[in-house]
């Protein structure tokens, strides 16, 4: 176990240097000049050096990709931001804010976006998925699998601009869309995320659905689930702990992934929502050409994703003891 | 006359598919004693499995439509809740299943599988359990119980596994045992072990068996009765000595003729039945068996494709087939002959 | 003036602000409700633009009937203000912010019909030119002070211009640092810049007298025109905190700011010090702004248009009506009440690369090719603009609409037209490498443009660019494309800012703006000549003449649009109108209803 984690940990510190590597590659491959942007609209190319220098963007690549990776481990100095501590990310081009700030300040944000809603399409795509299997060939499993189909098949920005106009603004059911930290105010923080949640969720919840469904039928399906109802174990002990232990793994391994996707930032849902998580940051860094900003979130974002794979291959492992870690 | 232990009275067992009416077991009947063994033989899909299923309940009720009679000890399975099977199941009759590998569950230890079939119809303590699935374990032969007990089944090894199940399927001295093809995936070492196992606990325990198998050499080690299956019937019944030595169906005959003999000659070639066997949702007419039957043109008037031959057993002893006494004697002995040379 | 953002976000705007549907041109009472007088009330062709007296000059603003002071405004935006640094602004939208934090020398006083005077705002009135235009003097008020209580001086104010040099400003304006220096380009090497001690020597104060006066290279008639922009704003010798006042800035407008999280919110209060006497451009009647960053445009329409809680309150600080809710907004009559529209400033239109097509009647044919109808269709129909016909605004003083390719009259285009002179050229059937930013809309007009071309007598070859590094790629003078996607927005209203930057011979140059690579003796030494012509109503007329004649006898762009844009906002706001300049809500004008 500990070998496993040491060896993917460093895996995965190679995963992100090749990514940064690539960012930084292709950020400049492309024929655009960061410095434009903080350089006037008559641009000389006297300000444009000055501004590259500002900036720390005026040496050769790789020198600046060293630059910024010795950042991460000792800090740097900027001619035109002071010091930045280790683990320096840097300084946004755009609003001039320490990178790891600013992506501090909004992981909470997708992280409760996430969070909450993985519980509710968990929840309910489990559940349904579930319920259909047991239903096979029924109405309620034709419906919960048509359902799914046809939620599956939505937009978010389409089906979260009709909810908010409904929900929020027609039937004052729910509150509007807005981030207010746990910690602040959890009451808020719970009433305005919900829409964004069950919006989010209808997603998601389709896919869990079908999956668990299918696998739930294939699981019950599996030699050993018929041996335990040979001996004579209940039929709700035989689905949760036989068929439902054995259509977990799978499950388990999407929503890992899903989660370190989503944790990376759930671009649409956020800007559908106005909900300034990594996502809308990836966005706008992408728009604004703020390289550092971006390095920053496709760095969180990809290491969400690494680390998910690392837990959910860790949690494989414990779902299903022919699994080893080495 | 007493009731058998076990008795099977025209079991019908019915799936609906999209297709149409699958009739899987059409009209099966047989009797078993305690302390006996009823070897069942068959090609795959000859009903053998589906009986069994049939006898725990554990045909899917959704498209499976059931028929008959099956008494269990006096107790009329067929009718019976499904809370009421499954304190019989694991408990009076258990069964152990042919690929150990995928019966048994992957994500729990062996202990723990043997132990809740204990737990579940005892109501004991997991620690209780835990030392029944021990010596459980120690009385099928497995090495170190107190350790392997928590090992998970794909730590054993293929013969440990086919023990642990059996161990599992005797945990709570069932006086029914239902081995569905127990040593088909075994090596031969490794079945001759199992083998000499269930004949021991056997004796100990005087369970009734019904071993299903498609090998007719297994019967011979272990059966007392031979029930031959095909198409969803039986064609011919009797004692292992009787059924093996002096067949009375072409079937039977073929299934023999099928089956490599470890003290004939090594150089004989094996000759598998010709054809396939038999669509259950469109069934040949008449006897199931015709249009594979070697003589099937040696009965006179169509008889084979056009009238259902009956099962008439006197003691024990019948087969379902048109040709007389007497044919079968020419003819088959005609048939062995040939084959030795 | 400025341009709204550069580079992309004009690239995007049609797409994300642009207004659609409709007869936008509404009469009556579109803007506000309740007999107050409201901009965007009357058709919206552009800012009439005037220069006022001493009297105009002096406050305080005349006031909104039906306004009161007190309440908060809040304004939505999808991002926040990239400076508040005002030597560091230049895009429009941080000028929205500006104009409530900081003043400039003069400033432009706009009515309730959205007619504008440039007035003055620190100085007593417009400024004094002398020699030929190259002295320009102006007198501070009195009365102007910080936020803090200390006392606005014509040190602060020169320190604005100086503060320019400062090695981290590097996003302002830079026309009054070229006029002061006349080394056009190296302005940076004539002076180090404020914090070693020296001055500049061509800028002189009186402090007595509170007289500046600026010293000029070269001729310049409209260089009070380019002190209103908030590049030249002043900045408090005694608290300039060098970089960091970008993030904290001193106020000298009528509001300061209490709280600012960056990309979240920014929370204004009243600056008691500012005097409403000093001031005949700003009415700040509301007791504090409050912003709320992060709301992306259509979610943001949707909170005004809904008007529940603190977005009644609101109005958007800088985009207007995407289409999805144009039709909406329209045609709710309670709806249409809240909205009020005006015209973007600039052109939109295309370039046409003179160095590779080459000869004049085969760009004419491109003009007359070009499918205007179809292209605003796209945008979202008449509400979404009106068609150019020139490189002209209509918002620049002398503005003179001509229509020499019969545009107006054949907005679909003229396939014979064009079709003719590509024959008598003897060009028919030939290549046209049309370039436009990769984004929707643009993907869109694509196909309208492609077809026209067709059926025109070219072959088009259509090359969709990167839209976030779209200007960088056009602005190669060595690229490949024959029509280039395009706009312009000028600095302030007069022709100098439009025609020299796009069409100077000195303005060709990877990065620079001349993407036409237009080089012609007459047209350069029109620019020398106009814009000396001191009187700007005279000069108007001058470059109304340049304007027409180089669409004739040149050619060099296809004029496209002059943008709409439509806005909505809560519904307890009051005296909400365009700004003509930043094409943005006009904050210090608003008040909350009772």
């Amino acid at each position: 176990m500990f070998r496993f984690l040491v060896r993917r940990i460093l895996g995965a510190a190679v995963i992100l240097l090749i990514i940064s590597a690539l960012v930084f590659v292709l950020f400049y491959a492309a024929p655009r000049d960061p410095a434009r942007i903080a350089c006037g609209k008559v641009c000389t190319p006297e300000t444009l050096e000055l501004v590259r220098k500002n900036l720390a963007i005026s040496d050769p690549l790789p020198v600046q990709y060293w630059e910024w990776l010795k950042g991460l481990f000792v800090g740097r100095d900027y001619s035109s931001f002071g010091h930045c501590n280790a683990p320096c990310l840097g300084y946004s081009f755009q609003s001039r804010e320490p990178v790891l700030d600013t992506i501090l300040d909004r992981f909470p944000t997708t992280i409760s976006l996430s969070l909450g809603a993985a519980v509710v399409f968990l929840t309910f795509g489990v559940g349904t998925g579930m319920l259909a299997a047991v239903k096979q060939g029924k109405a309620l499993d034709k419906i919960a699998s048509s359902a799914s189909l046809i939620a599956s098949s939505m937009q978010i920005y389409v089906v979260g601009v009709f909810a908010t106009y409904l929900l929020v603004d027609q039937l004052h059911l729910l509150d509007r869309a807005s981030y207010t930290p746990f910690t602040d105010n959890p009451g808020k923080w719970f009433s305005g995320l919900l829409v964004p949640w069950l919006v989010l969720s209808l997603i998601f919840t389709a896919n869990y659905t079908r999956m668990t469904r299918s696998q739930m039928v294939e699981s019950l399906s599996q030699d050993y689930v018929r041996t335990a109802r040979a001996k004579g174990l209940s039929s709700r002990t035989v689905f949760f702990r036989f068929a439902w232990r054995g259509a977990m793994g799978p499950i388990v391994t999407i929503f890992g992934l899903d989660l370190g996707v989503l944790l990376g930032g759930a671009i649409i849902t956020e800007s559908t929502f106005s909900l300034q998580g990594l996502g809308m940051l990836s966005v706008k860094a992408v728009q604004n050409n703020d390289l550092p900003m971006l390095l920053g979130v496709v760095l969180v974002a990809a290491g969400a994703i690494v680390v998910f794979n690392i837990i959910v291959d860790t949690v494989y492992a414990l779902i299903d003891p022919r699994v080893r870690l080495a | 006359m007493s009731t058998p232990f076990l008795s099977v009275r025209d079991l019908k067992v019915h799936f609906s598919t999209e297709d149409g009416i699958v009739k899987a077991v059409d009209g099966l009947s047989f009797d078993l004693e305690k302390g006996k063994t009823l070897g069942i033989v068959g090609e795959s899909g000859s009903g053998k499995s589906v009986t069994n299923m049939a006898i725990l309940g554990l045909h899917d009720p959704r498209n499976t439509a059931l028929d008959g009679e099956i008494l269990l000890d006096d107790k009329e399975l067929i009718s019976a809740t499904e809370k009421e099977l499954e304190r019989l199941r694991g408990n009076k009759m258990s069964m152990i299943f042919q690929d150990a590998l995928a019966s048994l569950s992957p994500y729990h230890t062996i202990g723990t599988q043997i132990g809740e079939t204990y737990r579940k119809h005892t109501g004991c303590s997991k620690k209780e359990a835990r030392t029944r699935a021990i010596e459980m374990l120690r009385r099928v032969g497995i090495p170190q119980p107190d350790v392997r007990v928590d090992d998970y089944p794909h730590q054993f090894s293929g013969g440990m596994r086919q023990r642990a199940m059996i161990a599992m399927a005797l945990v709570c001295d069932p006086e029914l045992l239902i081995a569905d093809e127990p040593t088909t995936a075994l090596d031969v070492t490794v079945q001759a072990q199992i083998m000499d196992l269930l004949k021991d606990l056997q004796q100990e325990f005087g369970t009734a068996i019904i071993f299903i198998t498609h090998d007719l050499g297994v019967i011979a080690d272990i059966a007392d009765d031979v029930l031959v299956m095909y198409g969803g019937r039986c064609v011919e019944r009797g004692t292992k000595k009787e059924v093996l030595r002096a067949p009375q169906h072409p079937y039977t005959l073929g299934l023999l003729g099928s089956m490599p003999s470890l003290d004939g000659p090594v150089d004989v070639p094996l000759s598998p039945i010709p054809g396939s066997p038999p669509s259950l949702l469109n069934p040949p007419s008449g006897c199931r068996f015709h249009p594979r039957c070697t003589f099937a043109d040696k009965v006179a008037g169509n008889r084979c494709s056009g009238e259902r031959p009956l099962l008439e057993v006197v003691d024990g002893r019948g087969a379902a087939c048109h040709l007389t006494p007497e044919q079968k004697r020419e003819l088959f002995s005609d048939y062995a002959a040939a084959r030795t040379h | 003036m400025s341009f709204s953002r550069r580079n992309f976000l004009i690239a995007t705007s049609v797409a994300a602000a642009g207004s659609t549907v409709l007869s936008a041109c509404s009469s009556g009472d579109a803007g506000g409700s309740g007999g107050t007088p409201s901009a965007g009330a009357t058709e919206y062709t552009g800012a009439k633009v005037t220069v006022g007296t001493a009297a105009d000059s002096t406050g305080p603003a005349p006031e909104i009937p039906g306004a009161k002071k007190g309440g908060t405004i809040y304004g939505l935006a999808p991002d926040d203000f990239s400076h508040l640094d005002p030597q560091r602004i230049y895009y429009a939208y941080n000028s929205t912010v500006a104009l409530l934090l900081h003043r400039c020398l003069t400033g432009y006083k706009i009515d309730a019909s959205g007619k504008q005077k440039l007035v003055g705002d620190l100085a007593t009135d417009t400024g004094k030119a002398s020699d030929d235009n190259k002295t320009w003097t102006f007198t501070l008020k009195e009365g102007l002070k910080w936020e803090d209580g200390s006392e606005l001086t014509v040190e602060d104010v020169r320190h604005g211009f100086e503060r320019s040099w400062a090695p981290f400003i590097t996003e302002g304006a830079d026309y009054a640092q070229r006029a002061l220096t006349g080394k056009g380009g190296d302005w940076r090497d004539a002076y180090e810049g404020p914090y070693k001690g020296k001055h500049l020597d061509s800028i002189v104060i009186d402090k007595a007298k509170r007289t500046i006066t600026f010293k000029l290279a070269e001729s310049k008639p409209d260089f009070n025109f380019t002190l209103a922009m908030h590049s030249y704003a002043a900045v408090p010798v005694k608290m300039d905190t060098k970089e960091k006042y970008d993030k904290k800035p001193v106020a000298s407008g009528p509001y300061k700011i209490k709280a600012h999280t960056t990309d979240k919110s920014m929370v204004l209060i009243r600056n008691k010090h500012w005097d409403p006497k000093t001031d005949s451009i700003r009415n700040a009647y509301p007791d504090g702004f409050e912003f709320r960053f992060g709301i992306e445009t259509l979610d943001g329409v949707d909170r005004l248009i809904a008007s529940q809680g603190d977005d009644a309150y609101g109005v958007s600080i800088y985009k207007g009506v995407p289409a999805e809710r144009i039709q909406k907004v329209l045609t709710d009559p309670e709806l249409k009440k809240r909205t009020f529209n005006g015209l973007l400033t600039g052109t939109y239109f295309y370039w046409i690369n003179t160095k590779r097509v080459t000869d004049l009647k085969v760009r004419q044919a491109l003009i007359h090719a070009w499918p205007l109808q179809q292209i605003r269709q796209i945008y979202g129909g008449p509400s979404a603009g009106d068609f150019a016909t020139s490189v002209l605004s209509p918002d620049i003083i002398g503005y003179e609409k001509t229509d020499v390719y019969n545009k107006l009259k054949k907005p679909q285009g003229d396939p014979a037209a064009a079709k003719k002179l590509l024959k008598e050229a003897g060009k028919l059937g030939q290549k046209i490498v049309y370039a436009f930013p990769n984004d929707p809309t643009y993907n869109k007009t694509k196909v309208v443009i492609e077809n026209a071309l067709k059926a025109a007598g070219f072959t088009p070859v259509i090359k969709p660019l990167e839209s976030t590094a779209y200007y960088d790629q056009v602005q190669q003078i060595d690229n490949s494309y024959d029509v280039m996607w395009g706009g312009w927005s000028p600095d302030w209203p007069t022709a100098y800012t439009m025609i020299q930057p796009l069409l100077d011979g000195d303005a060709i140059g990877n990065g620079k703006n001349n993407v036409s690579q237009t080089d012609v003796d007459w047209i350069n030494e029109g620019i020398k000549k106009n814009a000396v012509i001191p009187d700007q109503q005279e000069a108007g007329k001058a470059w109304a003449a340049l304007d027409k004649r180089i669409m004739e006898e040149v050619a060099p762009m296809i004029p496209e649009t002059y943008q709409r844009r439509f806005y909505v906002y809560g519904n307890k706001v009051g005296g909400a109108q365009f700004d003509p300049n930043f094409s943005a809500t006009l904050l210090y004008k608003t008040f909350v209803k009772a």
